[in-house]
């Protein structure tokens, strides 16, 4: 198992109160097996990335434990921490705009990862080699003329360009895990679809595992093993892409499959999910899905149900109790 | 450079409305020949006097001769003459102005050092205790009027430790060095004569760090805001996920972004002293154009307040224009537009 | 494409209604709705909430509740010529000449008459701040708000039309800001004849262009968002759309840079009166009477030194509040 979460509780604290934005989350992922984490924009996903990296704003606090390649990453300190990131776990963010340092050209700052990691390795550090590394890291991810892009300025780049520089940065550094956060969502759906080719690629050429954060199952579709559906910071449902999409069982889940248009089909509405998330710093009793659930029980207004196991998938639901 | 032409238009263009504004308030002020006849000169003539001066200063000429005369003039230093001295203002300025940029100057360039570093330690130590005493500084400072913190200074350092003298450009009795540059720093320089160099550096001290403290909070607060933008920027995580260390990621990625709209608020910062400096230069008896502007405003001199108002007003927007070719040598993306 | 706005609503639109509830955002991502609409009543909530922000809120609000009971009491006194009528609420007679405690120390006696000491003439300098007070609130409000709406008007009409009338604007208020705050309001309120008067026209003559450029950059960036488009081609008239859509979006903001902008106005107005620029004779001006006390410094800390710090301790208020409400409405408040 390369990564393990255990127990996290993510919180921010706001003028308003405590933000409780992960709460009492368990699940891992394989070497090699890449995960997607679904849900609607506020419900965690993010603040799960981010904290697996160590990369929370200073009002968050975090409980709970996380492993990556047995490392207890909420202990890791100064050059640990360091250490850790980049050589085993590397994240990539959702705007191309801002991906890459705009005042730097990209050669310098792909230069920048390998020094770093040659320099916590105390191995030589050489200009010329490592300028190869990252010319066959922009072939790596099929971008024509590496040597021209590296010679620009981002705002020179396109935003599927950028995330191909950022994803080959991803290569250079070859870590064990690659945490994605939402990085198609801002891009063309042409483009898109080249990027998620690119991601699934990389993971089979390389063993990489991936954690895919998105809010759209259709593109999570592409690249997952598995789906981890999440709901107002809790696990809602945790399985196999095929049966998650195919038969979902959490009521959520089957609203979100349900909200995917058909693209051969035109006729008929989109189904939205009715109400909308829920105020997270006073998250409903019981089941946080009640108020919007179409199959809403007494006991669901009081009582906030333990995750199971059915099948073999993870559950958050008193459907199945 | 196609950018740098553009905005050195910019900047005639905007110097140009400002005389034209300058041209309007006195003729709107003085709408008779006569009445700005008396502007100029006093008040101490009789009205045929007046329309003699008025004849003779061309102000019975129409309008757009006038403002073409004034526009004139102004390119040719001819500035009006001072009714109190009866130099032409050119030479006033001349005199005077170099002192009071030589002591602006330095003081912008501490508050903005201090605003600058400040702010950034705030940010990337946001929510500590580090942040809330920059802050609790910063907005201590900033609300002091510039006569309490010139004051307060020169009772704490000046009268109470007696390390500083308490006003004067440099001490009286010392010979000033011959005028090359006008700048007094670098003619005490060129002549060698560093008793008078020490001398002036010592009364400099005062005012330059007054001018610091009251400027220094703006920047704080502007670098904070920025560094805080630019520490949750996509970039700035991928910094820290290619393993590189805080420092680095504060000072190396983050802070080079954040101080690129700083450099727009350093000409700002730089008007807003010279304004400080009137105040400052009448505290500390230092006397450059400030202290001479105050003198001024209490004689109801006019042509030398009209004249040093333009003149300030020129130097902030010469200020804003090398800001804004700093701001396109910092920032790549200005570059092409 | 509609991928523009994906991050936020979702490409799928997951959940219907109008994003236009405020939220704050406390992970890049993560914004919390609050349910609340934005605009006056948000921040009044997030003040509420926010200790800094009550504190400078406090201050502010004795300030005026005083200034405004003060200043109408100055003024009926004024109308009914009866001095008398004027310092009913204060200790003592603010002109009282007393010279028998001429640059008299603080003191406890005759409480609270001495607290701040006494100046050249055995005047109560506490007294005298206090019949100050309503000069420097009214100079505040006064040309805080005559300056956003004369901004807004010519900002909103310059950013809305574009072209020539946006680059003239740009140029006047280039040239209007070339000039130092100080020196512009001396040279003008000078040239346009001395006094109380004089100075607020003169404040307010330099003031609107900060704001000009403020709603023009507003009116800018509003007029390309869609839902503006939208509405300017479905007919509404450009008045609807700047008091429909480019006017309650430009609150939140105006609130933080106005708020602190009164903090400037009290400053600059005093720093004015320390210059004597804009006083009469007689009448106590907080930034006159340190101008004053300084002559007797340091010697006699006291005379200079109240009034300069009860000026501080109003612009500090400003500032605590205008400093969080600012960060809040940037979005720079992480808690």
């Amino acid at each position: 198992m390369l990564l393990d979460v255990k127990g996290l509780r993510v919180a921010y604290r706001t003028v308003y109160g405590d933000l409780e934005a992960v709460r009492s989350l368990d699940f891992a992922v394989e070497k090699g097996e890449s995960v997607a984490i679904v849900g609607e924009s506020g419900c965690g996903k993010s603040s799960l990335g981010h904290a697996i990296v160590r990369l929370l704003p200073p009002n968050a606090t975090y409980e709970g434990e996380v492993l990556v390649d047995g490392k207890d990453v909420f202990s890791l300190k100064g050059r640990r921490l360091r250490e850790y990131r980049g050589s085993d776990a590397f994240m990539i963010f959702q705007d191309p705009l801002n991906s890459l340092n705009p005042v730097k050209r990209v050669d310098r700052q792909m230069l920048e990862a390998i020094r770093t990691q040659k320099i916590m390795r105390d191995e030589p550090y050489d200009e010329e080699e490592a300028t190869k590394v990252v010319v066959e890291g922009l072939k790596g991810v099929r971008m024509p003329d590496p040597e021209v892009i590296l010679r620009r300025y981002p705002h020179e780049l396109s935003g599927g360009q950028i995330q191909r520089v950022v994803i080959a940065m991803a290569l250079v550094m070859k870590p064990k895990i690659l945490i994605a956060d939402e990085p198609t969502s801002a891009l063309d759906v042409t483009i898109q679809a080249q990027v998620m080719k690119l991601i699934k690629e990389l993971k089979a050429e390389y063993g990489m595992s991936v954690l895919f954060i998105t809010h759209d199952m259709a593109v999570a579709y592409t690249v997952a093993d598995r789906f981890l559906v999440m709901y107002a910071g809790e696990l809602s449902e945790l399985g196999p892409v095929d049966k998650v999409v195919t038969r979902p069982l959490h009521p959520y889940t089957t609203a979100l499959v349900n909200s995917i248009p058909h693209k051969s089909k035109r006729e008929g509405d989109l189904v939205a999910i009715p109400g909308s998330p829920p105020n997270m710093l006073a998250p409903p009793s019981g089941c946080r899905f009640h108020p919007r659930c179409p199959k809403v029980m007494d006991i669901c207004n009081t009582v906030n149900p333990g995750v199971k196991q059915v099948e073999d998938r993870l559950l958050r639901c008193h459907l199945y109790d | 450079m196609l950018f740098v032409a553009r905005r050195a238009v910019n900047a005639f263009i905007t110097i140009l409305i400002m005389i034209a504004l300058m041209f309007a308030i006195i003729h709107l002020v003085a709408p008779t020949p006569e009445d700005l006849a008396r502007l100029y000169v006093g008040t101490h003539f009789t009205v045929p006097e007046l329309v003699q001066i008025a004849h003779r200063m061309g102000f019975y000429q129409p309008i757009y001769v006038q403002f073409f005369n004034y526009v004139n003039g102004f390119f040719h230093g001819n500035l009006g003459t001072d009714t109190q001295y009866g130099i032409p203002e050119i030479l006033v300025i001349e005199e005077y102005f170099p002192v009071t940029l030589n002591m602006v100057i330095l003081g912008t360039i501490l508050g903005v050092v201090i605003g600058i570093f400040t702010g950034a330690i705030a940010a990337s130590n946001r929510n500590t205790g580090t942040d809330y005493g920059i802050k609790a500084i910063y907005l201590g400072t900033w609300a002091a009027p510039v006569f309490l913190v010139g004051v307060f200074l020169q009772l704490i350092l000046a009268y109470e430790l007696n390390l500083l003298p308490t006003g004067q450009v440099a001490n009286p009795t010392l010979a000033i060095p011959a005028a090359v540059t006008g700048l007094p720093l670098v003619d005490a320089i060129l002549a060698h004569d560093w008793v008078y160099l020490y001398s002036y550096l010592r009364h400099l001290v005062l005012p330059a760090i007054t001018i610091a403290v009251i400027s220094f909070g703006g920047i704080t607060r502007l670098t904070r805001a920025t560094m805080v933008d630019a520490l949750d920027k996509d970039y700035v995580k991928l910094a820290y996920m290619k393993g590189l260390p805080k420092r680095q990621v504060v000072w190396g990625t983050a802070f080079r972004n954040a101080i690129i709209p700083i450099i727009t608020l350093m000409a700002l910062a730089f008007a807003f002293t010279v304004g400080g400096a009137v105040v400052v230069e009448d505290i500390f008896s230092y006397h450059g154009i400030g202290f001479f502007f105050v003198n001024a405003a209490y004689n109801l001199d006019y042509p030398a307040i009209l004249a040093i108002t333009v003149i300030i007003g020129l130097a902030v927007i010469i200020a804003n224009f090398i800001a804004d070719i700093l701001y396109g040598v910092m920032d790549p993306r200005v570059r092409l537009t | 494409m509609e991928s523009k706005d994906t991050n936020k609503a979702g490409r799928f639109r997951l959940f219907k209604g109008k994003s236009h509830t405020t939220s704050v955002s406390v992970h890049n991502e993560a914004e919390v709705p609050l349910g609340e609409s934005s605009g006056l009543r948000f921040i009044a909530g997030f003040i509420r909430r926010d200790k800094i922000a009550l504190t400078g809120a406090i201050g502010i609000g004795i300030f005026f509740v005083y200034g405004l009971i003060q200043g109408i009491i100055e003024m009926a006194a004024d109308y009914t010529h009866n001095l008398a009528l004027s310092y009913v609420l204060l200790p003592s007679n603010p002109f009282q000449f007393n010279f028998a405690r001429s640059l008299g120390a603080p003191t406890l006696a005759n409480f609270p008459v001495g607290i701040f000491g006494y100046d050249e003439t055995g005047r109560s300098i506490l007294s005298r701040i206090l019949y100050a007070i309503p000069k420097d609130a009214l100079a505040s409000v006064l040309i805080v708000v005559s300056a956003i709406v004369i901004g807004m008007f010519l900002g909103i009409s310059a950013g809305y039309l574009g072209g020539w009338a946006d680059e003239i604007l740009m140029r006047v208020t280039d040239a209007f800001l070339a000039f130092p705050l100080i020196v512009f309001a001396i040279a003008l309120s000078l040239t346009l004849g001395n006094g109380y008067v004089v100075v607020l026209v003169a404040l307010t003559i330099i003031w609107w262009p900060t704001y000009a450029r403020f709603f023009r950059a507003q009116a800018l960036t509003l007029k390309s968002r869609g839902y503006v488009e939208a509405a300017r081609l479905s007919g509404l008239s450009p008045f609807s759309i700047i008091v429909r859509h480019i006017f309650p979006n430009a609150i939140d903001p105006i609130v933080a840079i106005a708020t602190l902008d009164f903090g400037n106005v009290i400053l600059t107005y005093s720093t004015l009166a320390f210059l004597g620029i804009g006083v009469q004779v007689g009448q106590p001006e907080l930034g006159s009477m340190a101008a004053s006390g300084l002559q007797y410094v340091p010697r006699v800390w006291w005379y200079a030194l109240f009034p300069s710090i009860v000026i501080m301790a109003i612009v500090v208020c400003y500032s605590l509040l205008g400093d969080r409400i600012q960060d809040m409405v940037g979005g720079r408040l992480s808690y």
